[in-house]
């Protein structure tokens, strides 16, 4: 009797744990649903789409779709236009990485170790991450104008007029005038990274290091340098997935021009999408962007891991 | 020895002035800009204005569709971070808390996101728009502005949930609180810090966006930076109206910097007991 009694109280405590494990379970999906059901329709989907849109010559605006196998693709093989934006493209992000992150690194040790007015120097340095591509865009292309600009008026001023430089109309110069620009807007964001990086060495292995009588150059070397490891490998691939992104600087000071000097796979992919009505080919183009910046940053992380020192 | 210290810090100063002032030269050269006449931004770049123009606030104000763009951006900023905030802490929450084989995955589904490139599914997607008739309304932006910032925002609320005792949690469930308001009046106020610097971040994002608002609104919905992009093409020799129009962008992030500093330079995402005078605070 006690036995059967007790049997029946265990099973409906079994039976209670299941209920609630099941509410847990039910609301952790009403939870989770509206999140998913965005993210799914307008990230996952249009991504997987991109891959069947490829394959067609749609212009983007008939409700026609015509698939034409991969006739894109092969296009793309025989684009001089292509080859082009891929050259613009790694010059820039190769330029633009150790550009932005030997600035980012300057200006991190810079206000790590000023004695006064530190946040105001850190804030100065962070605040153009916070403006619009656009924006600080045009200011640039009218410091870089060629007649009426900052850089031609100074220039004028001290009498060395003959070295002006149609920055942003001549084809050698325009892409270093959009590298330029960027540095300026983005060194800020990967200086707050190494910041971060340097303020989590502890000051012992520094002054251990003084007493010992290394020199603040070797100190640089044998300490800093490789404990900030770290920070660089999250800097040095945010700066590359970030050159590879950069649109909005082209859009507004060259337009992918003179000529095609300036156009990038990103841009090139926009181009041919939206001014020219190719969007199955834009869209083909833009899984060869996506391929790229994954292979990147694979490669990215297996190199740079390597060199991490663990503290 | 002090001596030769002092020196290295002055040194050290200089070289961050000198870049400070660099650094700094764009934003003041539009700020000063913005209140010279057209004549004067040609002869005169780069000294200050001899006396305030304000004709092109004016012209910009009454005669353009700008008053409507910024309200646009407003709206767009305001309507999508709100959303964000009420969805995507509460799957977040759900995915940390319920800990299964299933919810793990949707964890990596989600951070999956955060590797793919907007241009790479900016063309699907326009089409989409168009498919279920939302291009060139302003729930198009929002509902792609809450669709990408999922795989950030749940990356860092679940690193902060993480760290939050489950015992606040389960007091609450013994006390007879459901789980729906468990989550929205006891974690959700502790997630604070995390959801000001979501809120900082995604809103300056969304304020300074261009590519995807020019594509998928029409032009009575422009935002405050298309527009501003419209005039550097159309108003190509009125430096003046664009650098009115640039400067009208550029104070309310000035400002909003200003008073919330802290959350735009640290990351608050995580997460801290400090122990002050032997009460437990947050950090």
């Amino acid at each position: 009797m006690a036995n059967t009694m007790a049997n029946t109280k265990a099973m409906r405590a079994a039976a209670q744990r299941e209920a609630k494990k099941k509410r847990r379970i039910s609301y952790s999906i009403i939870f989770i649903l509206p999140a998913f059901i965005f993210y799914t329709a307008f990230v996952i989907y249009p991504t997987l789409n991109s891959v069947n849109l490829s394959f067609t010559s749609w212009d983007g605006v008939s409700d026609q779709v015509r698939y034409i196998g991969f006739d894109n693709f092969k296009e793309m093989l025989h684009s001089e236009r292509v080859y082009n934006a891929l050259k613009n493209t790694l010059i820039l992000s190769v330029s633009l990485v150790v550009l932005e992150n030997i600035v980012a690194l300057l200006l991190a040790m810079l206000v790590d170790q000023v004695r006064w007015a530190k946040s105001l120097f850190r804030s100065v340095f962070y605040f153009p991450v916070l403006l619009s591509g656009i924006v600080m865009g045009f200011v640039w292309a009218i410091i870089f104008n060629f007649n009426f600009g900052v850089i031609s008026q100074l220039l004028d001023r001290i009498g060395l007029s003959e070295w002006k430089i149609d920055w942003l109309g001549d084809p050698n110069y325009a892409l270093l005038a959009i590298i330029i620009t960027t540095v300026w807007k983005g060194s800020g964001y990967y200086m707050i990274i190494y910041l971060a990086g340097l303020q989590g060495i502890p000051p012992e292995l520094n002054e251990a290091a003084a007493i010992d009588g290394a020199n603040r150059a070797q100190r640089f070397r044998h300490i800093t340098f490789p404990l900030l490891a770290g920070a660089m490998t999250v800097s040095v691939m945010l700066s590359m997935i970030g050159a590879l992104k950069i649109f909005d600087q082209i859009a507004v000071m060259t337009d992918g021009g003179p000529g095609f000097a300036t156009e990038t796979l990103t841009y090139i992919v926009y181009k041919v999408g939206f001014g020219e009505l190719r969007q199955g080919y834009g869209t083909a183009l833009s899984l060869v962007l996506f391929v790229l910046i994954l292979a990147i940053s694979l490669i990215q992380v297996k190199l740079l891991r390597r060199r991490e020192v663990q503290m | 020895m002090d001596k030769a210290k002092l020196r290295i810090d002055l040194i050290v100063v200089a070289v961050a002035l000198l870049l400070a002032v660099l650094f700094f030269f764009p934003v003041y050269f539009s700020l000063i800009s913005a209140f010279k006449s057209n004549g004067e931004i040609l002869r005169n770049a780069v000294s200050l204005p001899s006396s305030l123009y304000l004709d092109s606030f004016k012209y910009l104000l009454t005669e353009t569709d700008f008053p409507k763009a910024m309200l646009n951006s407003l709206i767009l900023t305001v309507a999508s971070v709100v959303c964000m905030i009420a969805f995507i802490p509460m799957a977040a929450y759900a995915i940390e808390r319920t800990a299964r084989r299933w919810t793990n995955g949707i964890y990596v589904y989600f951070l999956a996101g955060m590797m793919i490139p907007f241009q790479v599914y900016m063309i699907p997607l326009f089409k989409e728009m168009k498919t279920l008739g939302l291009y060139g309304t302003l729930t198009a932006p929002i509902l792609i502005y809450i669709s990408g910032s999922v795989g950030m925002g749940v990356l860092l609320y679940t690193s902060f949930i993480k760290g939050i005792p489950v015992e606040i949690e389960e007091a609450s469930a013994i006390d007879g609180c459901s789980r729906a308001r468990t989550f929205w009046q006891i974690v959700f106020p502790l997630l604070g810090p995390c959801t000001a610097s979501m809120v900082v971040l995604q809103g300056l994002g969304i304020w300074n966006d261009f590519l995807m608002p020019s594509l998928v609104l029409h032009s009575d919905r422009r935002t405050l930076i298309v527009e501003i992009f419209r005039f550097v093409g159309e108003l190509a020799s009125r430096w003046d109206l664009v650098f009115a129009g640039t400067t009208m962008s550029i104070v309310p992030v000035l400002i909003a910097f200003i008073a919330l500093q802290k959350y735009f330079v640290k990351r608050n995402c995580r997460w801290r007991h400090k122990r002050v005078g032997g009460t437990r605070q947050l950090g």
